[in-house]
């Protein structure tokens, strides 16, 4: 028998050992190499979409009038470089499409830039030659297409003739570095599954290698030097690793790939850039890393210098130290101005309660043992105390996995309920109505106001959606923001919920004596309540006070609510619609009236029940990603908890059947194993619960505002509590099963001399 | 003539090895009266533990009849497999005391701990469990654990669990097995002094002749390989202990 084969022989004797090591690497690699393949194709999805919507400038008109061809005219004469760039509504609503031209772009050329960058898929939008996007129009008159003159980088304000400034142009939202943080998160997410997966493996390795040390103690003695003994482990390792690792990273992108679909939904949703499929980070570095990972967890005691002794704490210095990391985490969490210090502090958060945890649970066992009449009782609370720091790796891991499962849940939860809540308000119409391209919705408007039934039973509103101008300085060019300009002032709108307002908002709105803005747009330019707002719509200048801040969820671009009579007559809508609740009248005999003053045939009518429906499926598939981890990494911390606490136990049976000796029953001794069994699992679920509680209030006020731009309210979810605790009951319950089989079994003394001499406790 | 307190015949007790039944004990027969004690010799695997775990009801015996403090116990396919496992735990639980050579204490105990322990399941009273410590000389030791004493320290607590249990019968496989002589010396008379004392009996399996001869009976079991039968097995007196009581 060769020396490895000497040192391997324990999984010959332990398989199943064998086979939960294996199979901890190849999910802990799966679920990490799911993530970082999803973040490395967001990254490179948004990197793209970025570069394509980056924000470049425009040539308008002092005048505020919509620019034409003789303005394209007038500043090609005049040596400027300007690119037309028409974008049109394509019927039906199938979106936008834009014109470019091609030949006008080549001015463009000098300045770095090309007409071929354009040529690239963008918000579902394709790029037209101008020729076919002007053919898509309803005629000059179309309201929907809007033509804008793009600047080449090397003009000045200066060489621009008289009556024309310079504008900033930007496709995509203002989305700030919303973008960074969003795939911070994601990296956060892949480094906390990392972490628990990383725990779980050096448990299961710890457990394997202290059972080991007897057999490695022998090979010292028959002259085997220690060092032999840790090249082979690091050879046993490293081989190990390589097979396990390969196929987790396969099966890490399989799951990236089905999690693919739900993850572009929302990276679409959340910052307008799709998912482009193929972008993938290489399998090399993919495997590499993860080797690394697993060699440095397992081994890094062997990889220690020797000259350096470990630093042991007592457990007051511990109990100390981890207190002390906890405290200044969470002091961190609610200070820290940036997403990274953010994600610091819950770092240390997680470390302190890690530490923490098995600290707390062996202490208490400690004083209830002391305190405990019963001597059968003492024993209980000091295995319980044994287990607890035996356990501590896995039960760490159970405790974070159940923490972030109960924060998740609870943040999606308080999300659906939030979003429903929002989308409840912002559908409160029961129909709406597309403004059809080329119809004047002031006709529409007429028909509404004078039609009594519906001034009688029913509310209607026109709802404008278009772009505007947000003047911070004098001195700066404008910042685009979305238009929603509303009127009139009815129930439909007036029952929004603000998140702050001046005195009587919608009064006030109603006159047209201010605006509203959303939690997005007065986080990013610090904007409060009654504060003043200069705005550019339409070449005119709006200052008005900001009234209120209403909630808008899940998008990141600043949105400012107007009264739709302040809008200037040359102000062409993006999208324009009306929103109607009947009342008794019968929505056939409103869209036949709106069909009548429009001239039109047909109008597109969308009910309230099928928009949300949308929303809904939208909404799953935006949380399909992280929902999916998180369950994914509470099963594996499960099933880690229940291999490792079998394996452990079964180094106990000897003690355990003790008890049977000692004239306990065989049921009584089962009730022990559960009672142990249970305790155990109960208890870490329980000092997961406020991990998760503090984890929620982190996402919901502190990430979520800085990663997306808008908060949540704050929730606590009792029902999930019980769920967890119940997921922990039949843990718990299933070790205590396991071990009832184990008992049945004849026991064998322990082997090693620590356990003989009491070692154990 | 005396009540026997335990009494067994035709006992019989082998193992499933794959499709082989190895037989390890057959047609076995004693009997022991209360102060009397008694070694089982024989050379590895000729079923002293088994033996041992037999008469404790840890294991349940393929053939045979034990009759112990007033209770029989049938062996093979009897009916009453459960009920006769509850009556073995009662009686584990106040009148029978195991030694085992090693790890007969809790490891996360006291030693005071363990012995109050032991007696308290026993339905004694645990307030003279310190008393035991100090007869047996680590009344000091009372709040070390198992792993803060040395190896005779930790038999001597297990003694101490016996007899503070009040045990009617002591069963210790080897319990001097893992010590030197001389603290095996010291424990061997630790444990007949205290037997003697208390009246109880003892089976002692051991491979050490002196201390065998310290019983007053002997039973030697034959190493299944040794004979065609593994019920060879020979029982005779060894010389009058002092400890044991006239037959």
């Amino acid at each position: 028998m060769t020396l490895f084969a000497a040192v391997f022989s324990h999984y010959r004797r332990h398989p199943l050992q064998l086979l939960a090591l294996a199979t901890m690497i190849v999910v802990a690699t799966m679920l990490w190499t799911g993530v970082s393949h999803l973040t490395y194709q967001a990254r490179a999805s948004l990197g793209q979409s970025e570069q394509a919507v980056a924000e470049r400038r425009k040539v308008v008109r002092l005048d505020g009038q919509s620019v034409a061809v003789a303005d394209f005219v007038t500043l090609r004469r005049a040596g400027v470089c300007v690119m037309p760039w028409l974008e049109v509504q394509r019927p039906n609503a199938q979106g936008r499409v834009v014109g470019v031209d091609g030949l006008a772009a080549s001015c463009f050329a000098g300045a770095g830039e090309s007409a071929q960058a354009w040529n690239q898929p963008l918000n579902g939008k394709p790029f037209l030659d101008i020729r076919d996007a002007a053919a898509l129009t309803a005629g000059p008159d179309d309201r929907s297409a809007e033509l804008t003159l793009l600047a080449a980088e090397q003009v000045s304000q200066a060489a621009l003739p008289a009556g024309y400034r310079l504008a900033r142009f930007s496709l995509g939202p203002d989305t700030g570095e919303l973008g960074e943080s969003f795939l911070l998160n994601l990296d956060a997410l892949g480094v906390l599954v990392l972490l628990i997966t990383a725990l779980l493996l050096r448990s299961v390795y710890q457990l394997g290698l202290a059972q080991r040390r007897d057999s490695f103690a022998l090979l010292h003695r028959f002259g085997v030097s220690p060092v032999s003994v840790n090249r082979l482990l690091v050879l046993e390792m490293a081989l190990l690793a390589g097979l396990c690792v390969i196929p987790g990273v396969a099966l890490g992108r399989l799951l990236a790939g089905l999690l693919g679909s739900g993850f572009g939904q929302a990276l679409d949703n959340l910052f307008d850039a799709p998912l482009y499929a193929g972008q993938a980070a290489s399998w090399l570095s993919s495997v590499l890393t993860m080797m690394a990972v697993v060699m440095v967890v397992c081994l890094i005691d062997l990889i220690r210098p020797v000259s350096r002794a470990p630093v042991t704490l007592l457990a007051g210095q511990r109990r100390t130290l981890a207190l002390a990391v906890l405290l200044f985490g969470v002091v961190l969490a609610l200070v820290a101005s940036s997403l990274v210090l953010v994600f610091v502090a819950v770092a240390l958060v997680f470390v302190g309660a890690g530490l923490l945890a098995p600290v707390l649970m062996s202490g208490l066992a400690r004083r209830l043992a002391r305190a405990a009449p019963d001597p059968l009782k003492r024993w209980h609370f000091a295995e319980f105390g044994v287990l607890a720091r035996r356990l501590a790796l896995p039960l760490v891991a159970l405790q974070f996995a159940l923490a972030m499962v109960l924060a998740m849940q609870a943040l999606v939860t308080v999300f659906e309920a939030t979003f429903d809540e929002w989308l409840s308000q912002r559908l409160a119409a029961d129909f709406f109505v597309e403004v059809p391209a080329g119809a004047e919705s002031g006709l529409a408007v007429d028909w509404l106001a004078n039609e009594p039934q519906l001034a009688a039973s029913g509310d209607w509103q026109r709802v404008v959606r278009g772009k505007a101008e947000l003047r911070v300085s004098e001195s700066e060019p404008g910042q685009g923001v979305d238009l929603l300009a509303v009127a009139p002032v009815g129930r439909l709108l007036t029952q929004w919920r603000l998140q702050a307002a001046s005195d009587q908002p919608w009064q006030a709105f109603a006159r047209g004596e201010g605006v509203m803005i959303n939690e997005q747009l007065a986080r990013r330019r610090q904007l409060a309540v009654d504060g003043p707002l200069t705005l550019t719509v339409a070449g005119e200048t709006l200052s008005l006070p900001v009234l209120a801040i209403y909630p808008d969820y899940g998008r990141p671009a600043g949105e400012v609510l107007l009264n739709a009579g302040l809008l200037p007559a040359a102000f062409k809508p993006g999208f324009e619609s009306l929103s109607i609740n009947p009342g008794n009248l019968d929505i056939a005999t409103v869209v036949s009236g709106l069909q009548r003053v429009w001239q039109v045939e047909t109008v597109t009518v969308r009910d309230n029940e099928r928009i949300r429906e949308l929303a809904d499926t939208v909404f799953d598939q935006t949380f399909l990603l992280t929902r999916a981890m998180t369950v994914l990494t509470l099963i594996l911390a499960a099933a880690a908890l229940l291999i490792m606490g079998w394996v452990f136990f079964s180094t106990r049976v000897w003690y355990y059947r003790l008890l049977a000796v000692w004239g306990l029953r065989d049921r009584e001794v089962a009730g022990q194993m559960v009672r142990l069994a249970v305790s155990l699992t109960i208890g870490i679920a329980v000092l997961a619960l406020p991990l998760g509680i503090w984890l929620t209030w982190v996402l919901v006020h502190r990430i979520n505002p800085l990663a997306f731009g808008w908060s949540l309210p704050m929730a606590v979810y009792p029902a999930f509590w019980v769920e967890l605790i119940g997921l922990s009951l039949v843990v718990g319950l299933s070790i205590a099963a396991l071990m009832r089989r184990q008992l049945q079994q004849p026991a064998t003394m322990p082997a090693s001399a620590s356990s003989l001499a009491g070692g154990e406790r | 003539m005396e009540q026997a307190l335990l009494r067994v015949h035709g006992l019989a007790k082998g193992f499933q090895s794959g499709s082989e039944q190895i037989p390890v004990l057959a047609n076995l027969a004693l009997t022991l009266n209360q102060g009397q004690s008694m070694a089982l010799m024989g050379r590895s695997g000729s079923g002293k533990s088994t033996l041992l775990n037999l008469l404790c009801g840890l294991e349940h015996p393929d053939a045979g009849v034990i009759d112990i403090d007033g209770q029989r116990f049938d062996g093979g396919q009897a009916s009453d497999r459960r009920a006769q496992a509850r009556r073995w735990a009662d009686l584990r639980r106040q009148r029978i005391g195991v030694v085992f050579q090693e790890a007969n204490l809790m490891p996360a105990m006291s030693l005071l701990d363990n012995v109050r322990l032991r007696a308290r399941l026993a339905g004694r009273d645990d307030q003279g469990c310190l008393a035991w410590l100090e007869r047996l000389g680590i009344g000091a030791l009372g709040d070390r654990f198992p792993d803060q004493v040395s190896g005779g320290q930790r038999q001597r607590a297990a003694l101490a669990m016996v007899f503070a249990m009040q045990a009617s019968l002591i069963l210790a496989d080897e319990p001097t097995g893992s010590l030197d002589r001389h603290t095996a010396d010291d424990v061997a008379d630790e444990l007949f002094r205290l037997q003697a004392d208390h009246d109880c009996a003892l089976i002692l399996a051991t491979h050490d002749a002196e201390l065998a001869a310290r019983c007053g009976q002997r039973l030697d079991l034959a190493h299944p390989s040794s004979s065609s039968s593994p019920s060879t097995s020979s029982m005779r007196s060894t010389r009058s202990a002092p400890a044991d009581r006239q037959q």
